[in-house]
């Protein structure tokens, strides 16, 4: 390219990337330029306007919990080709993430309703699937483990087997090995997973909508209000759901990108 | 002592191979790539399933197809594999990467440490202690692979083509630096390699392996001077195989009464070992024509047509050339029968050349 190109290439690719950036945070410019201050003081004034956000805080951390302790696992043995037919597990795990929200909430009627086997054993210690917390959490789970099983599972599979093959010659058993080489190398990659399961958790809406429609987390404080009171006073809730959910990812984001400097010294 | 007498199945074909390295032998194997060398590596490593065979380090079974079966899994063999990717932890510092082995006890601690900054400073990392491995050098890179290992106190060290890639001078540094450390501590240890001057530089016994199989063990110079078949001369670098007719009387006293190699046998011409004029003393004189002359390294390159065969040698002159004919002496070559065995040679027979060689001994 001609010496005298180069600099205007640069200009119109960050110009391009700007451009997409900005259509990628229309929303949030709406949502930022659509609210006055009196607005969301009012609105957060209300009696009990913290509590969905307790809610939905609790809900996402437990969510967060299970995806680390239940879903790590399956991520791991998908990378690592450690289950039989593993383009059927795949496909499993793709197959609920395409599933709309809200079907997913239809389905999980069928799965943990009250009227269900699965049901009847959760009643059967006093819980129910149906309207609360628990409930809220299923839905979450179910709304988010896709994403982090394939996030998790690209960031296992990312690690070089020979490094794990080269820590057990040198003396690790294989859970020391997972320890101190698999997990701190897939953990740049793992954060990001989280963040996005977190996310995704967060602003669960349609299962959530079927089958825990109480207790009330953000999302459905802000469908309840825009139903009763309308988008104005909605709004607010939405700003308070973008501010609490952010910081995680936006953490994770930054330790992702030190972890990466720090192994490139 | 490492003994492994490994047969392991490979989607292509089946490797056997039986090697034996006394402590502080340094044994090469040697061979194309696919030959299988690797896969021994593996085998003794415990890296793949034995199909049959036993690996016995240092009185200690580590696999044994039985019975009783025996499979130690690769944590506990005290085996070192070094491959020709250094295979550092990216997220470990040098100091992280050296250290890495786990040490027994505390004080094992203590001393691994004392030793650390010992072998970093003879490995010349002693800088280099808090750098990633991201920064390191190739040659750095390799030597912190190895310092690793020898850190770990392996019974055994394997080296899988572990210098490949790298500039001459710097394998050069490197094989001498291994060298040197496995003497120090006596353990056995195995090179792979396909290129044959890595095998003799780091090698005091050299294996060579085709398709699985062990086709010859010796020293590095006996295999090339002496080859056992065709197909070894041709692993180690044999460019011409000039046709020779070997009566009874050349061979036969080797071979013994009654089984004379008759019919029509090939020497062996290795590139290296090739003088030019003719020298009827010192081996097979070749008389042929000049089909090419390239400079080769501070030499030349010489091609050499006799009818359906070439040789190829390499001289330190630029050949002088007489009506298009060049004579050449192959310093005492290695002579093949017909079913590519190396066929014993003994002064004073004769063996009668087909074209336009002269027999030399």
């Amino acid at each position: 390219m001609p010496r005298l190109l180069r600099p205007a290439s640069a200009v119109a690719s960050v110009a391009g990337a700007a451009v997409i950036w900005i259509a990628l945070l229309g929303p949030v410019i709406a949502l930022l330029t659509h609210m006055s201050g009196r607005a969301i003081v009012s609105a957060l004034e209300a009696p009990g306007a913290f509590g969905p956000l307790l809610v939905s805080v609790e809900a996402g951390g437990v969510t967060l919990a299970v995806l680390m302790l239940i879903c790590t696992p399956l991520a791991w043995m998908l990378a690592r080709g450690r289950l039989p037919f593993p383009r059927i597990w795949e496909a499993g795990v793709i197959a609920s993430m395409l599933l709309p929200p809200l079907v997913i909430g239809l389905l999980l009627v069928f799965l943990v309703g009250p009227y269900t086997w699965v049901g009847s054993v959760i009643g059967d210690l006093h819980l129910s699937a149906t309207n609360t917390f628990l409930a809220l959490v299923i839905a979450e789970v179910y709304e988010s483990a896709p994403y982090y099983v394939l996030g998790a599972q690209a960031a296992f599979a990312s690690v070089d087997p020979r490094l794990e093959q080269q820590a057990g010659l040198l003396g690790d058993r294989p859970r020391r090995v997972f320890r101190r080489v698999t997990l701190p190398l897939a953990a740049p990659g793992l954060a990001m997973s989280l963040a996005v399961g977190w996310a995704r958790a967060m602003g669960a809406f349609g299962a959530v909508l079927i089958i825990a429609y109480h207790p009330y987390g953000i999302p459905m404080q802000i469908y309840t209000t825009l139903q009763e009171t309308g988008l104005a006073s909605a709004l607010p809730f939405a700003l308070v759901l973008l501010v609490v959910a952010l910081p995680l990812p936006l953490a994770a984001y930054v330790w992702s990108a030190r972890a990466g400097r720090r192994r490139r010294g | 002592m490492l003994d492994a007498d490994v047969e392991v199945d490979r989607r292509d074909f089946a490797v056997r191979a039986a090697v034996s390295v006394p402590p502080g032998e340094r044994l090469a194997l040697f061979g194309p790539s696919g030959a299988g060398k690797t896969t021994i590596l593996e085998a003794i490593a415990g890296l793949v399933p034995l199909r049959r065979g036993r690996v016995v380090l240092r009185g200690r079974v580590l696999s044994s197809t039985g019975p009783p079966a025996v499979a130690v899994p690769p944590w506990r063999r005290g085996v070192g594999l070094l491959r020709q990717d250094p295979g550092l932890f990216p997220h470990l510092s040098v100091r992280g990467n050296l250290g890495y082995a786990p040490a027994a006890d505390a004080a094992g601690r203590g001393d691994r440490a004392r030793r650390l900054d010992e072998l970093a400073g003879r490995l010349g990392l002693g800088g280099l202690l808090q750098a990633m491995p991201a920064r390191l050098s190739g040659g750095q890179a390799h030597r912190v692979a190895l310092g690793r290992l020898l850190l770990a106190d392996c019974d055994a060290l394997l080296l899988d083509e572990p210098y490949s890639g790298l500039d001459a001078a710097l394998r050069r540094s490197l094989t001498e630096l291994v060298i040197g450390l496995v003497g120090d501590r006596e353990v056995p240890s195995v090179l792979v390699a396909h290129e044959l001057p890595d095998a003799q530089a780091f090698a005091s016994r050299l294996a060579v392996l085709d398709r699985g199989s062990v086709l010859q063990t010796g020293t590095p110079h006996e295999v090339v001077l002496r080859p056992a078949s065709r197909r070894v001369a041709e692993l180690v670098g044999y460019l011409g195989f000039v046709p020779v007719r070997a009566s009874a009387a050349a061979v036969g006293a080797e071979v013994g009464a009654g089984e004379a190699v008759a019919g029509e046998a090939v020497a062996g011409v290795h590139p290296d070992r090739v003088v030019a004029g003719a020298h009827p003393g010192r081996g097979v004189v070749v008389t042929g024509t000049l089909t090419r002359c390239v400079p080769a390294g501070a030499g030349w390159e010489v091609g050499l047509g006799l009818g359906e065969a070439t040789v190829v040698c390499r001289l330190a002159d630029r050949p002088q050339v007489r009506d298009g004919r060049l004579v050449v002496t192959a310093l005492d070559p290695p002579c093949f029968g017909p079913d590519g065995v190396a066929v014993p040679k003994h002064g004073g027979g004769d063996m009668k050349t087909i074209q336009g060689v002269t027999p030399a001994w």
